[in-house]
């Protein structure tokens, strides 16, 4: 039977000391995985938003109804423009995931590692204020 | 309703099988952990093994908020040092300073912080994510990939899965347990827990229940249970209640379990506590099937959550995704954009009815490309159709139809310019826009309107049908049955188009759509629905309306109901069920409110009062005033009518009487009934007369008759009058209890009672009585030969009863004297006048009036000659003065009485 004392050390061990060493290990595992699964839902999104298949099928349906050879071949240049923008931009968007995902992974240990250099380094207590 | 099929299916907890739950030996085992009883599953075996008291309860609150402070502290901490970091640039370096790597690796006190803030806002992102849920995620909530493990082999505590709610509530059970001294917390105890909490509440405001009119009854069910000291514990059908509340939530795909799966299987697993609610007169369907309105609820908010992701990518105008459509502006003039009004949210989701939507669908892909939508007014045709516009939203369709839009089309202003030419032309240049534009898929509502079913002698149908065979575009029609046979199914538009047809909704179909169209009605009018309402609208408009079918007729009634309590009783208060009775009534004259102490009263006295006017007949008024009060208490089976009586007697015993009466006692008025004189139906055209011609909207004498008055008298005198043919439409009425008229409606009569009387056999009858036969007898040799010859066997089998009304005595001769001229007396009455007649003249009033062969017709005429005529005499001469009483003699002379004179 689950004890009373285990609701209390749960409390204690779990919820504010573990979550301490939990959350490295929770940062490059769980929470990365949430992340980048967060990162290509958007993309993802943002695809279908553009609706690359719709337009490449459509690639030489004129737009607009205009049926004549002109409309047609303003069409297929405006497709083909269009879909190369949109790529672009999807590719940008991409990029900055990247550079998100690559944040995630980089940052907390680097911006730790610098701050303790300073505290550690004695420069910190050297320059405070009070 | 059947109320079995409601009934979720409960997994079955079993007892641990390792330890066989034996407490003692449960302790160590590691099967259960101790908990003895369980559900296997595919998570393992499911066990309920937490504690809750006190303790256990204080450290859950004390945690959440432990937690609640941490987040606070961390955030605040992540302020402060991106404050100071800011503050300290701004005030000592410029932005130029921060662009060098020595600004950021010099080791500024300030920067350190920035640098810490940014570890500390990684620190919140993880406990935000992790420490923030409110429990733990079902695992069926969202698809998950390792299905088709084995069954494992661990035990799997549920607690954790229950939402915060649904713990407070099992602590709130704890409280309970203690206050009322019980050692155990029991599936009852875990029941009233919910009832007294929020979503309780909820619960019962849908039922209709007052926790005060419930919580005795649950008090002394609860008292019945183990009493002892502490440690309380939980019983092992409460642990299976619990295990099975997270089996049922994660079965149907919910996010936590809530409160709302523990009271559900509380309430299964508790047979006592089923009863209890029962007397209470809360029958277990109405329990369950308010659940499934909640939960309902909360699948439709769920369903619009993902609807609204889904439309994000749903242009916004009339042209398409991929930008090949054009401008249409003939046929958005005579238009509407269903897939846009889908869009903005204006179209609601359908509730059943998926297999026509699959039909739908499919008819689409088959290669016909149009499908009519074949069904009654109000069983959801335009419902499929805005479900199919919803679903083009989200792109949820097959690939003819997506990327398009659905456009309705309204027909009658297409074809309203009255020139067939015109209107040709205009739906011509319509499909032309529509086949230019490519995304379009037509609605069109009453497609009849298009052969001129709707408005005269247009006929577009052929037009319209040879454009559809070029195949360039895409239609789903609606038609009603009756314009489906009359104008369609023989045409060449009817057959291009693919026939899907919509059923009327069924009880428990109706009580859906009831229950999902409820927040609407409750927003509307400010006032709550109850479950007997919604349950007292789908039945009484299934049984008594049948102009509109199910749902739509359920629907006008309940949003009828909600206006009339929200009128009546103010905003906030319940619709209940005698509301919704009443607006029935209203609408068809038929009582189907509750039946009043004064209404039953006079049912069970009707006899007596009919007596009053029907003088002897025994036989005959009882068997009537039965049929009312099996009709009344609705006892009977509903698809015949109230009751079929055949009154076979003499002419002049009180046949036609009788009827009369009982319109007089039971409907209020005399004339309360439908009367045919079937001397007037000896042609073989009478039938139509009855039924209406074919195609005249007018309908027939009888068939119209009911049709707006269903609930009445249908009085078929001198029946052997009739042409056969008349008497064979009548075997339907009496077996069915319809009769469908001439343009195709199906009339119901299963709320009137039909009484056909006939002369035939009265020679019989007479002269059995005279050898002192009894009724029974004179009725066997009546069906055995009298009348073999007049009606069919099946015909006189279709009766609920046949009567034999008997030759009148002298003595019941006297008796209709006596009421003739009471009649008379009450006459005078109003014109200031009393009557009075002495005995002896009555009787000889009687004996002139007395012929065996004739009953007592011929003493409305003794009457009429001796006594009105003389007294029509007196008035006119003047000899009466009001207050005077005119004395019937002895001897059959009229003498008047003065009154005394007040001033003399």
């Amino acid at each position: 039977m689950m004890q009373r004392s285990e609701a209390l050390i749960r409390l204690v061990f779990v919820d504010l000391f573990g979550s301490i060493i939990w959350f490295p290990i929770w940062w490059y595992t769980k929470g990365l995985k949430k992340f980048i699964k967060w990162c290509i839902e958007g993309l993802e999104y943002r695809s279908k938003q553009y609706a690359f298949k719709i337009w490449f099928k459509n690639f030489f349906v004129p737009m607009y109804g205009q049926y004549d050879l002109v409309g047609r071949l303003i069409s297929v240049g405006m497709r083909f423009f269009v879909i190369l923008g949109r790529g672009i931009a999807l590719v940008a968007e991409a990029c900055v995931y990247f550079l998100f995902a690559m944040a995630w992974v980089a940052l907390p240990p680097i911006a730790l590692l610098l701050a303790l250099q300073n505290i550690f380094s004695g420069l910190f207590f050297l320059q405070l204020p009070f | 309703m059947p109320q079995e099929s409601n009934f979720p299916t409960s997994p079955q907890a079993i007892v641990c099988n390792a330890c066989n739950g034996d407490p003692r030996a449960s302790v160590n085992c590691k099967q259960c952990r101790g908990a003895g009883v369980g559900i296997p599953s595919e998570y393992g075996f499911l066990i309920w093994n937490t504690i809750v008291d006190d303790f256990t309860a204080a450290i859950r609150k004390f945690r959440i908020k432990v937690n609640a402070a941490i987040h606070l502290m961390v955030l605040a901490i992540i302020i402060a040092f991106v404050a100071i970091f800011f503050w300290n640039v701004i005030r000592f370096y410029s932005f130029q300073d921060l662009q060098t790597i020595s600004f950021w690796s010099a080791g500024y006190w300030f920067v350190s912080l920035f640098y810490l803030a940014i570890v500390f806002t990684a620190f919140f992102i993880f406990r935000i994510s992790e420490f923030t849920k409110p429990a733990k995620e079902l695992p069926n909530w969202l698809p998950h990939k390792d299905l088709g493990q084995t069954q494992k082999q661990t035990a799997l505590e549920v607690s954790p899965y229950f939402s915060e709610p649904a713990m407070e509530v099992i602590e709130s059970a704890y409280k309970i347990a203690k206050d009322t001294g019980r050692v155990e917390i029991s599936p009852v105890i875990l029941f009233s827990a919910v009832l007294a909490s929020r979503s309780g509440a909820l619960f019962m405001a849908r039922l209709g229940m007052r926790f005060e009119n419930v919580k005795d009854s649950l008090a002394q069910l609860i008292q019945t249970e183990n009493a002892g000291s502490p440690p309380i514990t939980f019983s092992r059908e409460a642990k299976r209640t619990l295990v099975a509340a997270f089996a049922y939530a994660n079965q149907t795909h919910r996010k936590y379990v809530s409160p709302m799966e523990i009271f559900l299987q509380a309430f299964l697993d508790s047979e006592k506590l089923q009863d209890v609610l029962d007397r209470l007169e809360f029958p277990p369907s109405y329990i369950i099937n308010v659940a499934k309105w909640v939960l309902l609820h909360d699948k439709l908010r769920e369903d619009h959550e993902r609807f609204t992701m889904l439309a994000r990518f749903k242009p916004k105008t009339s042209m398409n995704r991929a930008m090949t459509a054009m401008q249409t502006p003939l046929l958005d003039r005579y238009s509407e954009d269903l897939t846009l009004l889908a869009l903005r949210g204006y179209l609601s989701p359908m509730i059943g009815n998926q297999k026509v939507m699959d039909d739908l669908l499919r008819g689409l892909e088959s290669g016909q490309q149009s499908v009519v939508l074949v069904g009654e007014t109000g069983c959801g045709k335009a419902a499929v159709i805005e479900q199919l516009a919803r679903q083009m939203v989200e792109e949820e369709v097959p690939e003819l139809l997506f990327d398009k839009r659905l456009v309705s089309v309204n027909l009658a202003q297409v074809v309203a310019a009255g020139d067939p030419g015109l209107a040709a032309e205009r739906l011509l240049a319509m499909l032309h826009e529509v086949a230019v534009s490519g995304n379009i898929v037509l609605a069109l509502y009453g497609i009849e309107a298009l052969v001129g079913g709707g408005s005269g002698p247009m006929d577009l149908a052929e037009t319209f049908a040879s454009e559809l065979d070029k195949g360039y575009f895409t239609v789903v029609a609606t038609t009603s049955q009756q314009s489906w046979t009359q104008y369609l199914e023989r045409r060449s538009l009817g057959k291009k188009l693919v026939k899907v047809v919509v059923p009327p909704a069924d009880a428990e179909q109706t009580v859906q759509v009831l229950m999902a169209k409820s927040g609407t009605i409750e927003y509307k009018n400010q006032v709550y629905l109850s479950y007997a309402a919604l349950e007292k609208a789908a039945t009484l408009s299934l049984r008594y309306l049948h102009d509109v079918a199910a749902p739509q007729s359920a629907l006008n009634v309940l949003r009828e109901s909600a206006v009339l309590v929200r009128k009546s009783r103010g905003e906030g208060s319940f619709v209940t069920a005698e509301d919704v009775a009443k607006i029935v009534h209203d609408k068809t004259d038929i009582p189907v409110e509750m039946v009043t102490k004064e209404e039953s009263r006079r049912l069970l006295d009707l006899e007596d009062r009919m007596h009053g006017r029907v003088i002897g007949q025994d036989d005959a008024v009882k068997a009537v005033a039965q049929a009312m009060r099996r009709a009344r208490a609705e006892l009977r089976e509903g698809k015949r009518p109230i009751a079929n009586f055949l009154f076979l007697g003499p002419t002049g015993v009180g046949k036609t009487e009788t009827a009369k009466t009982l319109a007089q006692e039971y409907f209020g008025d005399e004339n309360a009934m439908i009367r045919l004189d079937m001397s007037e139906y000896q042609e073989q055209m009478s039938v139509t007369r009855m039924i209406g011609f074919p195609q005249d909207e007018r309908g027939g004498l009888l068939t119209e008759a009911v049709r707006k008055k269903p609930f009445t008298i249908v009085l078929l005198d001198e029946i052997e009058k009739a042409h056969p043919d008349v008497l064979t439409l009548f075997l339907q009425v009496m077996d069915d209890g319809r009769l469908t008229d001439g343009v195709g409606r199906v009339i119901d009569f299963t709320n009137a009672v039909i009484i056909m009387t006939s002369n035939a056999g009265t020679s019989y009858i007479q002269n059995a009585i005279a050898q002192g036969k009894s009724a029974e007898q004179i009725k066997t040799v009546l069906l055995e030969r009298e009348l073999k010859g007049i009606f069919r066997p099946e015909f006189l089998n279709r009766f609920d009863n046949i009567i034999v009304f008997k030759p009148l005595t002298r003595d019941q001769v006297v008796q209709i004297a006596w009421l003739m001229l009471g009649r008379i007396a009450k006459n005078l009455e109003a014109k200031g006048i009393r009557f009075r007649a002495e005995d002896p003249a009555v009787e000889d009033l009687a004996d002139a009036g007395f012929d065996p062969a004739f009953g007592a017709r011929p003493l409305r005429r003794v009457i009429q000659d001796r006594v009105d005529t003389n007294i029509a005499d007196l008035l006119l001469k003047q000899e009466v003065d009001r207050h005077d009483t005119i004395v019937l003699h002895n001897d059959g002379t009229l003498h008047v009485e003065k009154a005394a004179n007040p001033l003399a």
